[in-house]
């Protein structure tokens, strides 16, 4: 069957449609009971619950209870509808036209229209408010209301992932009113379309949130309330979920993955993930200005020891690219493994027969940074490359190190879609070009995928990506870490996001064994 | 004690404090982060840091700076955090408050505790009083709280489930939750507290007993009791207050670790993320907060000197 435009969107709208009945479907299996209170750990303060400032997973969690966005994201990485109920596109992708659930309230009552929306993307696009979703939310050009409850988005490029990108973790709907007046009040007050509402909030304690009786929804959300406790130390978190005073953690590490899995009345919670930890060259700086050398480093490298040294086994192996089986459109390419003898070869042709001494920056935070660093240390001394690692506080490196430096070690979250992750940190245009790789073939790959609509042909073209990437190693990627969590047994209708960093806690539940559910 | 004493010393805080406002500010200036940058994140433009910068003064001259912080800080103003974007003030009162709380409780365990266990252990001296006594010290000199924390929780909590393992609830918005959840790092917080005075007790009971005037008490027919309590505890107490002053200071430093363990939002622990985060206006109130309760500790305990010794006078 011919892939055309019409059946893509055609094929959207019916997952959309779908994902919002899907619920429902489970409810066959297990109907959700309203009521009680759902008290989460979380391992960050939440410093700032501005929906359009948020930087870290535990604010996007809170920004996520009290605010929606246009679209979000399904655990498969697919558009769900969220204040928008359907949407289409031109036939060259650069003319979106969303339409909005109509009756939608804010917190304090005003209806949200068009117009909020309007003003919403207007302040993210505003670099004055320096909102992070301003490099995530696609190339758009302008935005306008054309009735009360239908919004146009004019894109410079053709952008197939718009609708994906559009439930990016900043773009939450706020009021045109408070874009304009005081846009800063949202530092310490809330006031959302979401399905919660903000009680109280003490960034390194404690943030409370009770349903919105008004939500679109009116089976969601089934908790009365949401307490998100702030557990800086990571065994606390754990004895506690164990004493049954929290419900869920909302992230967890290996080594306390292991200890909960299998302890009476608790689910671990596990997902395969892009998340990864990775080893950057300034492809500028001499002697990882020669991609031979890059690729020898990788070539030294035992990957299935690098996943059990750096995840205890709880991740997958990675090939020099950002991609894995957990994005959408890709494909397996073959898989580098440990070869020193090439490594060496590659080396002398270089010029570097003698190997070479270099310096690797990790930051101390996560400490998995280090373990990379220390892990690729040794692997390299085979090939006679000798790796001094030098570990820095994480505000150092920031300043000093990252987007700057020639070899240092990176951390990053999966991304919604391929697109993301490589607009992200390696096409030349990149919010974050560290490599600074600039390669105008990979560029222009990366251009076409997104502007076409086919997923066979996308498929393809993020392969094609994929190997000029594996061959040329702007960046080393070990291994991809699987994100986990935990809960209570008595806690359901809630699953970890591959992304981590989307939550989804409107549908989750409690059951009668539920300490709180009185 | 004249007043002139009492006036020299409270001017002499003031003093620590002024010299403490130019290290820490001098301090922060060094470290390596962009103020500019903490307060925007990673995705600000360069004309958004800019502006930023502009507004807060960081383009001045650094004399300049700190005048203007500290003009703030002298009207109680010190200044808004860069991570919460909140004033600093009020945040960290209140995680003072939380700390207080702690170390109060903490103090009032241990000076129940304590004294009786070195006064038990000096005139037990060589028994087996003495000896549990100071087995149960060692312990607590030796182990540091990161471990007698995580041994609470661990058998304590999850396995004898007695206790919530961690968390914090303020007592005015639930007594008896908050107050069990207190226990365990109150405990952790008194060990080495409890260690440190009651082997100061006892050592400075020991020494005060074979003095001259209390063998002059005794002869004089004084019940042994009296002469105990009236002669000897009195004299060998002094010392212990220079000691629990020192803990005091232990206490609103040391408490990071149990703060940390036990999810206690205090004003340790709010240093402690402010270090992380390069939080420079919450590190910099942080420290003169923390420095002024100690200043302020060290002159009570001074007076307290001079009221239980009427030989000690101070001009």
């Amino acid at each position: 069957m011919p892939f055309n435009r019409r059946a893509f969107l055609g094929t959207s709208v019916a997952v959309a449609a779908l994902a919002t009945v899907l619920p429902r479907v489970a409810m066959a299996q297990a109907t959700p009971e309203a009521g009680g209170v759902l008290r989460v750990a979380i391992d960050q303060a939440v410093s700032v619950i501005h929906p359009l400032l948020t930087r870290v997973n535990p604010e996007y969690m809170t920004a996520e209870l009290l605010y929606s966005g246009l679209t979000r994201l399904g655990r498969d990485m697919q558009a769900e509808p969220d204040l928008a109920t359907e949407w289409q596109a031109n036939d060259d992708l650069t003319v979106w036209t969303f339409k909005l659930r109509p009756g939608v309230t804010f917190h304090d009552g005003a209806a949200c229209t068009a117009a909020d929306v309007v003003a919403t993307f207007q302040a993210i696009l505003n670099p004055d408010f320096a909102s992070p979703a301003r490099n995530n939310v696609g190339p758009i050009d302008t935005i306008e209301a054309v009735d009360d409850t239908t919004v146009r988005f004019t894109l410079k490029t053709a952008y197939a992932d718009f609708p994906v990108a559009l439930s990016y973790n900043n773009a939450r709907i706020i009021q045109a009113s408070v874009v304009e007046g005081s846009f800063e009040s949202l530092r310490t007050s809330a006031n959302g379309t979401g399905p919660f509402k903000l009680v109280s909030y003490e960034p390194d304690r404690l943030v409370v949130v009770e349903k919105n009786p008004d939500f679109y929804d009116p089976a969601r959300p089934y908790l009365d309330r949401v307490e998100l406790h702030v557990f800086p130390d990571l065994g606390a978190q754990v004895s506690s979920l164990l004493a049954g005073d929290i419900d869920m953690i909302a992230t967890l590490g290996p080594n306390d993955f292991m200890r909960l899995d299998g302890q009476d009345g608790i689910d671990v919670l596990r997902s395969a993930s892009g998340q990864f930890c990775n080893v950057n060259f300034g492809t500028d700086i001499a002697p990882f200005n020669d991609a031979r050398v890059r690729r020898a480093l990788a070539l030294t490298i035992d990957r299935d020891a690098m996943v059990d040294f750096m995840t205890e086994g709880l991740g997958t192996k990675g090939n020099d690219t950002p991609l894995n089986g957990s994005y959408p459109f890709f494909k397996q390419i073959p898989q580098r493994e440990q070869n020193i003898a090439e490594a060496k070869k590659l080396l002398a042709e270089a010029g570097l027969a003698d190997g070479f001494e270099a310096e690797l920056i990790a930051s101390d935070r996560p400490a998995i940074r280090t373990q990379l660093a220390v892990a690729l240390r040794e692997m390299a001394k085979e090939a006679g490359i000798t790796i001094n690692v030098t570990t820095m506080p994480h505000a150092t490196y920031l300043d000093q190190v990252w987007k700057k430096g020639a070899f240092y070690v990176g951390f990053y979250n999966m991304q919604p879609t391929p697109d993301g992750i490589m607009k992200l940190l390696f096409t030349s245009d990149a919010a974050w070009n560290e490599t600074r790789w600039n390669n105008t073939a990979f560029d222009a790959l990366i251009a076409q995928a997104r502007s076409t609509i086919d997923p066979a042909k996308r498929t393809e073209l993020y392969t094609e990506a994929q190997t000029l990437m594996n061959d040329e190693v702007p960046a080393i990627i070990p291994a991809f870490f699987d994100v986990l969590g935990a809960k209570r047994a008595w806690m359901q209708g809630y699953d970890i996001h591959p992304r981590a960093s989307v939550f989804r806690l409107d549908f989750a539940w409690l059951d009668a064994a539920a300490p709180t559910k009185g | 004690m004249s007043a002139s004493y009492i006036l020299k010393r409270i001017a002499l805080i003031f003093y620590t404090l002024f010299i403490v406002s130019i290290l820490v500010f001098g301090i922060t200036q060094i470290l390596p982060a962009d103020a500019a940058v903490m307060m925007l994140g990673e995705n600000a433009t360069d004309e958004a840091l800019e502006a930023l910068r502009q507004q807060m003064g960081l383009n001045d001259p650094i004399w300049a700076q700190y005048l203007h912080w500290a003009t703030g800080v002298v009207q109680g103003d010190f200044g808004t955090s860069l991570r919460t974007g909140q004033p600093v003030g009020p945040a960290l009162f209140s995680a003072l408050g939380t700390s207080l709380t702690l170390a109060v409780l903490a103090l009032a365990v241990m000076l129940v505790l304590a004294i009786p266990m070195g006064i038990l252990a000096a005139v037990r001296r060589g028994r087996a009083a003495d000896l549990v006594v100071g087995f149960v010290s060692y312990i607590g000199v030796s182990l540091p709280e990161f471990v007698t924390a995580t041994l609470a929780v661990v058998v304590v909590a999850d396995i004898w489930g007695l206790l919530p393992p961690a968390g914090y609830v303020p007592l005015a918005e639930d007594f008896w939750g908050g107050l069990q959840r207190l226990i365990l790092p109150v405990s952790v917080a008194s060990i080495m507290m409890i260690a440190h005075v009651s082997r100061m007790v006892r050592s400075e009971l020991v020494d005060v007993m074979h003095t001259d005037y209390i063998r002059a008490a005794r002869l004089k027919g004084l019940t042994p009791r009296r002469v105990l309590i009236r002669h000897g505890l009195r004299n060998a107490l002094l010392p212990t207050i220079t000691i629990v002053a020192l803990d005091v200071g232990y206490l609103l430093g040391g408490i990071i670790v149990v703060e940390e363990i036990f999810s206690i939002p205090g004003i340790g622990r709010a240093l402690m993320s402010a270090i992380q985060s390069r939080d420079l206006p919450v590190i910099q109130a942080g420290v003169m907060i923390m420095a002024a309760t100690y200043s302020i500790v060290n002159f009570a305990a001074d007076l307290m000197y001079a009221w239980l010794d009427k030989r000690i006078q101070y001009d």
